[in-house]
């Protein structure tokens, strides 16, 4: 039972987390950068709730924009 | 005001003409007469709309994520046109009519924004990818082998352990049995 427990990883803290974007000072978004919006992107292609990626309500409102028209230019899929 | 600041040049700043990001997807295994025709006829409508060229780039063959008209694959073209704001209706919807075009979109870049060249960008991330992809598969595979060797580890001494118990059966029976003969074969006992 006790070699279970060590196996078992912990659940990381959410609460601490802060914007990479606020750290890299991004001023915007830009819908062609792929490499970027696609680790914003789940795998069913939701975009990833800020609760859990830590990103601030201003860039995840550009996050979203970005991603929405990539979405329309077919880069990204809006369901998969 | 810093004098320094207002030096640079801003040219997204001008009234009454501005930077503009038009981008235009077509289909990939596209015919070349019809690629160049296409690419005319958009061309031409920025010219009679009277827009500056500042940048073009071609991305080539790219893969979409949904079909698109029956193409799953697409080569985008993307403009940095500077042109008069109030034309952008007619570029739009001239845009919607030339055919072979999947789809467009006209983006008003913001303050600061530098025109970078994707297509270069992609290639580079491409192929740091593939490498971050290798690397992931060795580290599986190196867990992997590492948990086999502690298993086999742990199998060796549970065996051992098993063995350092046993032992003490084993000598004694193997004692007994010594014993046994040597009563069985001496001929000084009688029954």
């Amino acid at each position: 039972m006790a070699h279970q427990q060590q196996q078992k990883p912990r659940r990381p803290d959410l609460r601490g987390r802060k914007c990479d974007f606020c750290e890299k000072q991004t001023q915007h978004m830009d819908w062609k950068d792929y490499p970027l919006l696609k680790t914003h992107v789940d795998y069913f292609g939701n975009v990833r709730r800020r609760f859990l990626s830590g990103t601030c309500l201003q860039h995840q409102k550009m996050l979203r924009l970005a991603i929405e028209r990539a979405r329309f230019m077919g880069m990204l899929a809006y369901r998969k | 005001m810093n004098p320094a600041a207002t030096d640079t040049p801003e040219v997204l700043d001008e009234a009454d003409v501005r930077i503009y990001e038009v981008a235009v997807l077509l289909p990939y295994p596209m015919a070349q007469k019809e690629e160049h025709q296409t690419i005319k006829e958009i061309e031409a409508i920025f010219k009679e709309a009277g827009a500056r060229e500042v940048s073009k780039d071609v991305w080539g063959q790219r893969g979409l994520a949904y079909e698109i008209k029956g193409s799953s694959e697409g080569n985008f073209i993307v403009y940095h046109q500077e042109m008069d704001p109030g034309k952008i209706r007619e570029i739009d919807t001239a845009l919607r009519i030339v055919p072979g075009v999947l789809r467009h979109i006209i983006v008003k870049p913001p303050k600061g924004y530098k025109i970078t060249k994707y297509s270069e960008t992609y290639k580079v991330w491409l192929k740091e990818r593939e490498s971050a992809s290798e690397k992931s598969k060795r580290e599986r595979e190196e867990d992997i082998q590492k948990r086999i060797a502690d298993k086999a580890k742990r199998q060796v001494k549970r065996e051992k352990t098993a063995k350092a118990e046993a032992p003490v059966e084993a000598v004694d029976k193997e004692e007994l049995g010594k014993k046994l003969d040597k009563l069985i074969s001496d001929d000084s006992i009688e029954i």
